[in-house]
């Protein structure tokens, strides 16, 4: 059976299972006027019968699938006594001739080894599927049936379907927010082990604590390089220039703009207007890289030229004006969100005292809306810093320990992408130090937002 | 409300298993090729004529870098490691003993070309001619002063290195250290510029770790910009910028020609001709490597081989010359096809 | 304060304080519209820098040339043998036709150089479309080559030193001559959305990377969407304030903020390396731009569910509603559009992703068109940084088309969700 038959046929199945289940539930009382003596509605019953049945074969495919080819790889493999003995990398280069030969009948004669074996295990391969399909398929459908029938007899007055379909929901739901979880161990265990080594090379201090960033060591034997530093202040000290910047930007801007549009605007401007802004938290980074580089920057160096300053071509300036033209929508629609969340009344009520509405929103809206302001800020925050197209196109690479705007800083992420993404050899200091540095980054994000998520704590107020 | 968001649940991941699961399979009928972003654009070329002149799928041609490409490369042999990687660079002992380690015991070396690297400035800028030596002045960390004693570069405008030289200063763009353009750069013209001092030659002997950091080593006062490994980027750098130099690859400056002119190196012009024949001095070779195990497996892989290594492509007059690969001499082409073509290994 | 205040009833002082406070009022107002403003006017100036280098790349010149199907063709069973027929003679001796006085061979080569190499795989798909056409003469138009095309467009400068130009003196007559004729036309480039990527950029198009995004989204939008409204439910309403909680919600705010190219390595490590999902197809970049949008999601559907006033909830609980029956009836009807909007967010940051995407292999030459999500494919923010790299002039135009395409791909979404939110905003 093909795998979307067998899908459709346990769809099928739980389908029936609902009807079957509900049926069942409306029997187990007298008749129909005393359905009320049910614990749970008919539907509950049908709902837990549909998991029952449902869920447990899709977790057997979905394990099978994993295992399957493995397993039968292994298998078809024993089957060759002379193929059995080679190493694993030619292995994988017979199966993949005798994948190759039964998909897309394009077997290449010349300079193939096993010609015999591999037409052999072609054919060995096939009936191996279609067995393991067969089982599988029977597998799944048994186990449906089993939950069907398991639950068709528990199905009384009193059985508690509701309590527990509710639960698995609740399950359900709560595995979801562990996705969260996961994927930070998997972030965790990808740079970890990387960094480690790197800080066997180099020492953590003098990468914490270190003034100058220079990769120029190039730390492959016949290459040389200048100084080998990698100290990561000046790399700090530039992502953070760059992100006060685009916060000096986009933080008033994406604030008044959501209170403009939010207080003020006609809802017929404010229909135009919010979708237009939000198509600039669309536009790839890359295209703002671009226009900060091309337009941006050299529009700036010439704008100073003019008045007298020497503004740097890759000025931290113009990266940090349009990522902050970049992260308003963010924050406007995260503000937005906080002041829609204060309760209309509480305006109102302010506005029946005489204040005027710019009043109302200063010492009444904003207040009551800053824990959920502040941590659309430090979200936008933590996307400045960790933003890279803009900053790798328009920033530049020299790393220059400075806190003036004009001239040409280095990120954090831009050294990552400098470092992983460049015709160097890998497991060099250098690669792994493209690891230390997201690591860095990765704690610095986490300390911001446990920081972020205290304040909203504390100063969180509950209305109604 | 439920039984409708259930239903299209079952419907999604219908969809997710359709898609997924039902035509997933270890094998690839597809050749698989990763590398340096300088062979892109030729290997890139080569592959879609392919593509479309034979029944075979047109390769996948990734760009990681050379040294991360020899990294996927020397992963293992079977379908999920590429077949082929291109490099900008010749393989190394330490990436041949990986690769090794990892069952792939037979590798096809193919040199492909050469490629230039030029020094570029705006049509609207003056003209520079360079010696290797004032190349080496200009971009160099540390300089031996008139006795021969070594001193951090002091030198900010062009005509403090020679009076002939235009008073403006030094601003060179370049690719970043993890390039393989800048690789070849430090090797070829400022080791060449730096040999031209006697006391440094002499350092070459007695103390090689020495000699390489002075010639290898660039300044990172500011006159010398990262640009990144976007060589359109420094063009249009370029443009807007006329006091500034770019160093990138030959074939970028000949697709661009109405913008940026070449800098004259010794007096030579980095044209196709010039190139060619050597007497152009920053010119570097183009590699790819093949693992001879795929060969066979992989379908079509032999086919691509004698594709790249016909005339029509890697000739005088062939398809990649006109993107900017400089050919190898005809002997030297033809030894190499029919090494490749027999699919000796190294 | 002084006495003289002190002396003014409360009446008064308000009186006194009101045109300041007016003017305090507008100023404020005024301060909303300009931010508004700056927002707007950078896409106005955007989307015209953009719309004004990318408009002509919608079109592409062709060449009308007087093909000869008699010679040079070979056909074997009834059917054209594509391998010895020789297709690039027929064009060649076409354009020899039709500029009769060219006899030398490098001039012979330039004049070739006119037309684009895909000329040849057009002539196949005719006589495959037209078999009756063996042994006619037609008038076919073709495209050409991208010089060609930059040269009619007037972007390559006719000024210029003859060593300069892509576009040679003789080329240059002949090209101005066949304009005036009427034999070069502009006509609508559709090959730029039928086709996959290519070195040639008269044939290039980004079809192979639109359906590499748009599989891409799929994946993303099936699993992030239900997986980040599932995980916003449990940490609004069931989680127990305990430390397991206070964790998960820590760490998907990090989750946000994590740099998108941290992602690329852990696609790399645990998608491809341990689970064994090929290199640079849909599948892998659509799992890593789900984890990628994931918080995004789960955070504004949580800001949605807050919004929602308790009393609402504590009515239903009130009348004997069980907690999973306000969330299904109540909660997630109301909570809805918000999360909608959170998910529109997510969507339209994943589809402009590009960082995590070059760790695994999406940055690749793709000209096959990818059918399924295990085949190797590409991405549109990918290929506009691909073509944004590429030495040929003619890729400068695509580029910016490229970007168009997005965007509009881009605003067909919003549009949409913003109808489906308008639908059911609501007001408390």
């Amino acid at each position: 059976m093909k795998l979307e038959t067998l899908f459709l046929f346990l769809i099928a199945l739980s389908i029936i299972s609902y009807y079957i289940a509900m049926r069942r539930a409306i029997m187990s009382v007298d008749s129909q006027q005393s359905i009320s003596k049910l614990h749970s509605m008919p539907t509950y019953h049908g709902y837990y019968a549909v998991i029952c049945s449902f869920v447990p074969p899709m977790i057997i495919i979905f394990l099978w699938l994993v295992f399957e080819q493995r397993v039968i790889s292994t298998l078809l493999i024993s089957n060759f006594s002379n193929i059995k003995v080679l190493s694993q990398g030619e292995i994988n280069l017979f199966l993949t001739n005798v994948q190759n030969t039964l998909y897309s009948n394009l077997f290449s004669q010349d300079g193939t080894r096993f010609q015999s074996e591999i037409q052999q295990a072609t054919i060995i391969l096939k009936s191996y599927q279609s067995i393991s399909r067969i089982i599988l398929s029977v597998f799944a459908i048994a186990v449906s049936i089993i939950g069907i029938i398991t639950v068709h007899r528990k199905i009384n007055q009193n059985y508690r379907a509701r309590n527990k379909f509710e639960n698995a929901v609740s399950k359900l739901l709560m595995t979801s927010s562990l996705v969260a979880i996961f994927t930070t161990i998997g972030i965790v265990l990808s740079v970890l082990f990387e960094s480690f080594r790197f800080f066997n090379e180099v020492s953590f201090w003098d990468f914490i604590f270190g003034t100058e960033w220079s990769p120029q060591t190039a730390l492959r034997d016949d290459q040389v390089g200048s100084s080998g530093s990698f100290g990561i202040l000046p790399l700090f000290v530039g992502t953070i220039l760059i992100t006060i910047i685009a916060m000096l930007v986009a933080g008033p801007i994406g604030l008044m703009t959501a209170i403009y549009l939010g207080q003020y605007a006609s809802p017929r401007f404010r229909n135009i207007a919010k979708p237009l802004l939000e198509v600039l938290a669309g536009i790839p980074t890359v295209v703002y890289g671009f226009f900060a580089a091309l337009t941006l920057a050299p529009f700036l160096r010439t704008w100073g030229e003019s008045v007298g300053l020497n503004v740097a071509s890759e000025s931290a300036l113009a990266a940090g004006m349009v990522m902050g033209i970049m992260i308003i929508p963010l924050i406007s629609s995260l503000s937005d969100d906080a002041i829609n969340a204060v309760p209309i009344a509480m305006s109102e009520g302010a506005l029946g005292l005489g204040s005027t509405e710019s009043e109302v929103i200063k010492k009444v809206v904003l207040p009551a809306a800053l824990p959920g302001i502040v941590g659309g800020f430090l979200l936008a925050i933590s996307r400045a810093i960790g933003e890279t197209m803009i900053v790798v196109m328009a920033a530049g690479l020299s790393a220059n320990l400075t806190v003036n705007p004009l001239e040409a800083v280095t990120t954090v992420t831009v050294q990552i992408v400098t470092l992983l993404v460049g015709d160097q050899e890998f497991d060099s200091a250098k690669t792994l130090a493209a690891f230390a540095l997201g690591l860095v980054l990765f704690i610095v994000t986490l300390g911001l937002n446990v920081f972020g998520l205290y304040i909203v704590r504390k100063y969180r107020e509950q209305y109604e | 409300m439920l039984r409708k968001s259930l239903l299209y649940m079952s419907l999604f991941l219908y969809c997710l298993f359709y898609g997924g699961f039902a035509n997933s399979q270890a094998s690839r009928d597809y050749i698989s090729i990763v590398g340096s972003s300088t062979v892109y654009p030729f290997t890139t070329v080569a592959a879609e004529r392919y593509g479309r002149s034979t029944n075979f799928k047109t390769p996948k041609v990734e760009s990681t870098g050379s040294g991360g490409g020899l990294k996927l490369f020397c992963g293992g042999i079977g379908a999920q490691h590429p077949d082929i990687t291109n490099s900008s660079r010749a393989i190394k002992d330490s990436e041949i003993r990986l690769c090794a380690e990892n069952g792939i015991s037979e590798i096809i070396e193919v040199k492909i070309g050469y490629d230039g690297i030029v020094l570029s400035n705006s049509l609207e800028a003056k003209s520079f001619n360079l010696t290797l030596k004032e190349i080496f002045l200009a971009l160099a960390k540390n300089i031996p002063d008139a006795s021969g004693k070594i001193i951090s570069n002091p030198y900010q405008k062009w005509n403090e290195i020679n009076p002939k030289l235009p008073d403006q200063a030094i601003e060179i763009m370049g690719p970043p250290p993890t390039s393989g353009t800048r690789d070849a750069f430090v090797e070829l013209a400022m080791e060449g510029g730096c040999k031209a001092f006697s006391s440094i030659r002499d350092l070459k002997n007695s103390n090689g770790d020495r000699y390489k950091s002075i010639c290898h080593g660039i300044r990172e006062d500011g006159a010398f910009i990262e640009a990144g490994e976007n060589d359109n980027l420094i063009i249009q750098k370029l443009e807007t910028n006329p006091n500034a130099l770019g160093i990138f690859g030959y074939s970028f400056l000949d697709q661009n020609n109405d913008k940026v002119k070449g800098t004259l190196v010794d007096s030579v012009e980095p044209t196709f001709e010039n190139i060619a024949e050597g007497s152009y001095p920053i010119s570097r070779p183009l590699y790819f490597y093949v693992k001879k195990a795929h060969v066979g497996v992989i379908p079509g892989l032999k086919e691509f081989l004698r594709e790249f290594t016909s005339e029509r492509a890697w000739g005088e007059d062939g398809y990649l010359s006109d993107r900017g690969l400089i050919p190898m001499p005809d002997e030297e082409r033809f030894m190499v096809g029919e090494a490749v073509n027999s699919l000796t290994a190294m | 304060m002084s006495k003289k205040n002190l002396s003014l009833s409360t009446q008064q002082k308000v009186r006194k304080s009101l045109s300041s406070r007016y003017k305090k009022e507008t100023l404020f107002q005024y301060f909303g519209l300009s931010s508004l403003s700056v927002g707007i006017i950078f896409l106005v100036i955007f989307f015209y820098s953009v719309l004004s280098q990318g408009f002509s790349a919608f079109t592409q010149t062709y060449i009308s040339l007087k093909v000869d199907f008699s010679d040079n063709l070979v056909v074997k069973n009834n059917k054209i043998d594509s391998i010895d027929s020789n297709f690039d003679a027929i064009i060649r001796s076409a354009l020899r036709e039709r500029f009769p006085e060219v006899n030398n061979r490098r001039d012979r080569r330039e004049l070739y150089k006119l037309i684009s190499i895909g000329a040849v795989y057009q002539l196949i798909d005719h006589l495959d479309m037209s078999p009756g056409d063996v042994g006619s003469r037609e008038i076919l138009s073709f495209p050409t080559s991208s010089d060609v095309d930059m040269y009619v467009k007037g972007n390559i400068d006719r000024k210029l030193d003859e060593s300069k130009r892509t576009i040679s003196n003789n080329q240059m007559m002949w090209i101005d001559e066949l304009v005036e004729k009427g034999e070069i036309k502009m006509k609508f480039n559709s090959a730029l959305f039928s086709n996959g990527d290519s070195r040639e950029p008269e044939l290039a198009g980004i079809y192979s990377a639109l359906k590499g995004s748009f599989l891409m989204l799929f994946i993303t939008l099936i699993v992030s969407f239900p997986v980040g409204i599932a995980a916003a439910i449990y940490l609004e309403e069931f989680a127990p304030k305990n430390k397991i909680s206070d964790l998960i919600e820590v760490n998907i705010n990090n989750l946000a903020a994590v740099p998108s190219i941290v992602f690329g390595l852990l696609g790399l490590a645990v998608f491809i390396n341990w689970f064994g999902i090929p290199r640079s197809s849909p599948l892998v970049g659509g799992l890593v731009l789900s984890l990628l949008t994931l918080p995004v999601i789960i955070i504004s559907s949580r800001a949605a569910i807050t919004a929602i006033p308790p009393s609402i909830k504590e009515a239903a609980l009130g009348v004997g509603a069980s907690h999973m029956q306000v969330v299904a009836h109540h909660i997630l009807p109301l909570a809805f559009p918000g999360m909608l909007t959170g998910a529109i967010i997510g969507m339209s940051r994943a589809l402009g992703e590009s960082a995590p995407l070059l760790m695994i292999g999406m940055v690749a030459f793709i000209v096959d068109i990818p059918s399924v999500i295990t085949d190797p494919s590409s991405a549109l923010p990918v290929q506009i940084y691909l073509w944004a790299d590429s030495p040929e002039r003619a890729f400068a135009e695509r580029t910016s088309a490229a970007i168009i395409i997005l965007l509009g791909f881009l605003l067909t979404m919003n549009l949409l969700a913003i109808y489906l939110r308008k639908k059911f905003e609501r007001k408390w």
